[in-house]
């Protein structure tokens, strides 16, 4: 019987996912998987989160609750304190174990090993070292297994500036039967989708607004397809340096996409309630709408959004990209 | 004579509009949607074409608001667009050069920014929709003045009072308040005018560039006291056009004539429509734990579209089974 | 050179303090109201917390006052407030507001990059002048603490509704007006007898609420809608679980001062709870209320504005930490659709609860 490690598919997961399996993988461990967002998790979160809380945390509790009846031997939610130097998440990462501890009921043991990258990175390699301590005795072996993941996780980030969505780049590496598709998804506009991951990704948050908008014919970018070097060049243009790690990679791919030649239009997507979306949301729009004039849709999303309100707005900005772009002015082309 | 027909089913109001080969307005029909949207949709087409001359002949037909898919398979639809895109085609038409649309209808408000002649920018309301038509109803019913006269009442204000919240639950409170203080209905009535403009360009407005020519379309246009208030705050004339409360059926009713004008047929099924059996039916999917309720419509006993499920698979069944039997 | 910043209750009164001090023109912005608010609605990100949409409104109105320098304090991070300036000043540039602004932070790399930002407001005075001011700055902020201090243990025991608060007032006039360390001495001694010249019960039983949370909305009787002078009204006798004075050694001094409260001992009460620091107060707010449960206190509220996220980690924490010690916690959170009479329906309840709570246990 080998120990069950169970993940949550939400926050940071979209993320760091490979890096967690391969190396609890290699200590033996199964690792389990949160069943994809749906309603019901959904509103299990909201069941068991403050009101006040982002929908994001909203979900992420109902992904922690969904692993806890499943059930795992360990629930795997790393305080995220800062994952670069001198930069943040957001407040609601520093405690999100805690909060998860004292709001649901039933919780398998939780692993809430500290993740800070605040001054050094030996202080991150030191915490996957304490973590492997828990499931062997073997410091070698929890180097390899660290080593591992961080393999897994380059490459993933590979993948991903190929332009591989997550979803794919991770059925990529661990689905035998899917094949390493080459085919660019093809279409008469390119849209960038601005937002953090666990927001854009979940397709069910998100009204599977990625999916919706290439079956409209749409080639979508997302921020993680730019190089870190990239995000990093363009943020830095800000008068003061973000501190959120999130906001820095949102704002430097909307000052990069928004002076590339061939992108059509911006989508802003930001989750009700988010703190660092009302800051980086306003310097995005503020930027494009003062220098570039490129279209620009700003779509909040939190539980009470309606599909067909999204839908509706998404079909009326195609129609402005559109519109704007059809030599004659005429509204079909 | 050749018309274009444009249906805009919205939540509180459905609006039919024929209009000619030279864009005029030949025919428009109000009717309150009341939650039955087929069967307002089969009697608005069944009093049009009593009025109709039996010549007529219906080249192409739009539809849009939120019932445009369920519209467009009863009626044979050539174009189904969404409502920002159809309000601002016929704000253009009706007022050529026009820089900024304000629509408020019954229950959702947008503005949509034009730059020559093509839509710049638009917002929709976000977390709110305090100060669309179904409030000013509630709130006129509740002062025992009819809808109509509330936005004269308003302009007979000399010193609005000012109301509180964006919620609409609040500004009530609030308002009743302010009676129970002892304020005059005008000023009341002007001061909840001022308030929700003011929320709606804090909400939907927010960051917009506001310029004129500015119109000011949708259900709520009528409302002198709210065109007044529009005034008082950007500063900027604001027009109501000719149609202000049948804009969106009139700008679906200009896209399919657009969108016909390449010489293809319409898909218009006739005004024969109006006594055909439609029937609404919705079951709940258990195939996942999304638990969809799929939407089914069903012509004389024959499923003519599905919807409402994520992951299409009941959709998809259907066009399967349609092109096998076509 | 005509230098503003924003309120934040009477944070005014020692920064207007240090400027005068070193013969530096300050245009104070109207005291904040109904229009800042409005205004900082206005012209704010939709989903920003209120203390910023306040500032906003703030520096539009000392704008139009002629103020041409913006002080403002900085941050790192987590919490919003550290990215407020930029955010501010990107919409203010936007509106045609022209300031030049200084912000004061922690230094990134070097210690430089402050004495430079200082520098630009203080020009050519000496660095002795410079911290003789900062000096003087945080003595008045230790008056005006001493003073309220005084109000709290004062409102609920007066006798004539409304007289601690002209009281206050006046005194706080007296402690703003002093413009040396010797005359605020003086002034500190006529404020206190100012205060104490109220007419009060003094054995008046008083219910005693610990308000936690959020500093701004701690601090700032407007952002609060006057939360202090309504329990004081009610019987409530309160204590606050930051003051200016700590806000200022604790923020600009890195807590270099000794033998004033400081923060440290609310975050080793919250360690059962929470044992990391979260941003902004969200560890202190749960700390404190371990302290004001072991100091005898029959309750807590917790105030923060809409959207507030480290005080929403606390929020989410707060039930269990007030089960445990059987203290009850109230939460309000404020933004500007927050009505008073609300409030003080909430607030009534409460203190209804407590008071019935103590009899049951007295007898």
């Amino acid at each position: 019987m080998s120990v069950k490690v169970g993940i949550p598919r939400a926050l940071l997961y979209y993320y760091y996912y490979p890096l967690w399996k391969d190396f609890f993988e290699s200590l033996g461990c199964e690792v389990v998987l949160s069943d994809k967002s749906n309603k019901g998790i959904l509103d299990s979160g909201i069941k068991n989160t403050v009101d006040e809380a982002c929908l994001p945390v909203k979900l992420a509790f109902g992904h922690v609750k969904n692993l806890a009846d499943k059930p795992v031997d360990y629930i795997f939610i790393p305080r995220l304190v800062s994952v670069a130097y001198k930069e943040y998440i957001c407040p609601k990462f520093l405690g999100f174990p805690d909060m998860a501890r004292q709001n649901i009921v039933g919780l398998p043991a939780v692993i809430d090993t500290t993740i800070s990258f605040m001054r050094k990175r030996h202080n991150v390699d030191q915490a996957y070292k304490q973590l492997g301590k828990k499931f062997s005795g073997n410091p070698i072996k929890v180097r390899q297994a660290y080593h591992k993941g961080l393999r897994a996780l380059a490459k993933y980030n590979q993948l991903l500036l190929k332009g591989h969505l997550p979803e794919e780049a991770m059925s990529i590496m661990y689905d035998r039967s899917a094949k390493a598709s080459q085919v660019k998804p093809c279409g008469d506009l390119n849209i960038a989708i601005i937002g953090h991951p666990y927001n854009i990704y979940d397709p069910y948050i998100s009204m599977n607004i990625i999916k919706r908008l290439q079956s409209m014919g749409v080639v979508v970018v997302t921020p993680d397809h730019l190089s870190e070097d990239e995000v990093r060049h363009q943020a830095g243009r800000l008068p003061k340096k973000l501190f959120w790690t999130l906001g820095q990679r949102m704002i430097g791919a909307g000052y990069h996409y928004a002076e590339s030649e061939d992108i059509d239009g911006i989508i802003h997507i930001a989750a009700f309630g988010c703190g660092p979306d009302s800051m980086t949301g306003e310097l995005i729009e503020r930027n494009i709408r003062g220098s570039t004039k490129l279209p620009f849709l700003n779509l909040t999303l939190d539980e009470h959004t309606g599909e067909a309100g999204v839908i509706t707005r998404l079909e009326a900005f195609l129609d402005m990209v559109r519109w704007k772009n059809s030599p004659k002015k005429q509204f079909i082309s | 004579m050749i018309g274009y027909l444009g249906v805009d089913v919205g939540s509180v109001s459905t609006n039919i509009v024929l209009i000619n080969e030279d864009n005029q307005v030949l025919e428009n029909l109000y009717l309150r949607t009341q939650g039955q949207p087929i069967r307002t949709v089969q009697q608005g087409l069944k009093k049009l074409a009593q009025h109709l001359p039996i010549s007529t002949v219906i080249k192409g037909v739009g539809t849009t608001g939120s019932a445009r898919h369920l519209s467009a398979v009863m009626v044979g639809a050539d174009v189904v667009k969404n409502e920002i895109t159809a309000h601002a085609v016929a704000a253009s038409q009706q007022v050529p050069g026009v820089q900024t649309v304000l629509e408020i209808g019954g229950q959702d408000s947008k503005i949509i920014i034009l730059r020559n002649g093509v839509v710049a920018d638009f917002a929709m309301n976000t977390v709110c929709a305090a100060g669309t038509g179904s409030f000013l109803d509630q709130q006129a019913s509740r002062l025992n003045t009819p809808i109509e006269e509330f936005g004269t009442l308003a302009l007979k204000s000399t010193t609005p009072v000012r109301i509180a919240g964006r919620c609409a639950v609040f500004a009530e409170s609030d308002m009743i308040h302010k009676q129970q203080m002892g304020f005059e209905l005008p000023d009341i009535v002007a001061g909840l005018c001022e308030a929700l403009v003011r929320n709606y360009l804090n909400n939907v407005g927010k960051g917009k560039e506001i310029l004129g020519p500015v119109v000011f379309q949708g259900g709520v246009a009528a409302n002198v006291g709210m065109r007044k208030a529009f005034e008082k705050e950007l500063g900027l004339e604001v027009i109501i056009p000719q149609n202000y409360d049948v804009m969106g059926a009139m700008g679906a009713a200009l896209l399919a004539k657009e969108a016909v004008a390449k010489g293809q047929p319409t898909k218009f099924k006739g005004f024969g429509i109006a006594d055909v059996n439609f029937a609404v039916g919705s079951f709940e999917c258990d195939g996942c734990p999304n638990m969809c309720e799929v939407v089914e419509i069903n012509e004389e006993a024959i499923t003519i579209a599905r919807w409402g499920d994520r992951c299409g698979k009941w959709a998809n069944a259907l066009v399967r089974e349609q092109s096998k039997i076509s | 050179m005509k230098v503003t910043f924003p309120h934040m209750g009477y944070l005014y009164v020692c920064v207007k303090g240090l400027l005068e001090y070193l013969d530096i023109e300050v245009i104070l912005p109207p005291p904040t109201s109904k229009r800042t608010l409005t205004l900082g609605t206005k012209y704010g990100p939709e989903f920003a917390c209120m203390p910023l949409k306040l500032n906003l409104g703030n520096m539009i109105e000392a704008s139009e006052l002629g103020a041409d320098t913006l002080i403002m304090i900085g941050g790192c991070g987590p919490c919003r407030f550290g990215y407020y300036a930029q955010v501010e000043y990107a919409i203010l540039k936007d509106l045609g507001y022209h300031y030049n602004m200084v912000v004061l932070e922690p230094p990134d790399k070097h210690i430089s990059e402050l004495t430079t930002r200082i520098r630009k407001i203080t020009g050519n005075k000496s660095w002795v002048q410079v911290i003789k001011a900062i000096r003087f700055a945080y003595q008045k902020s230790r008056a005006v603490d001493e003073v309220e201090l005084m109000s709290f243990k004062i409102r609920p025991r007066e006798l004539v509704l409304g007289e601690t608060d002209r009281a206050l007032a006046k005194a706080i006039k007296e402690i703003d007006n002093a413009a040396s360390p010797q005359q605020l001495q003086l002034a500190l001694l006529r404020s206190k007898d100012i205060m104490n010249s109220v007419a009060i019960d003094p054995n008046r039983p008083v219910i005693k609420i610990a308000l936690i949370g959020e500093i701004y909305t701690l601090l700032d009787p407007f952002s609060n809608l006057n939360i202090e002078r309504h329990l004081g009204r009610l019987g409530v006798e309160v204590d606050r679980s930051i003051y200016l004075s700590e806000w200022i050694n604790d923020h600009l001094f890195m807590g270099l001062l000794k033998g004033i409260r400081s923060t440290k001992e609310y975050c080793q009460s919250a360690a059962p709870f929470l044992n990391h620091f979260v941003g902004g107060h969200g560890l202190e707010t749960i700390g404190s209320v371990s302290v004001y449960a072991k100091r005898g206190y029959h309750g807590a509220i917790q105030l923060f504005p809409f959207t507030c996220m480290p005080e929403i980690v606390a929020q989410s924490i707060l039930p269990k930490v007030g089960d445990a010690l059987a203290m009850p916690v109230m939460t309000l959170i404020v933004d500007e659709h927050s009505g008073e009479a609300g409030m003080i329906t909430r607030l009534e309840a409460f203190v209804d609860l407590l008071t019935r709570k103590r009899e049951f246990k007295a007898n």
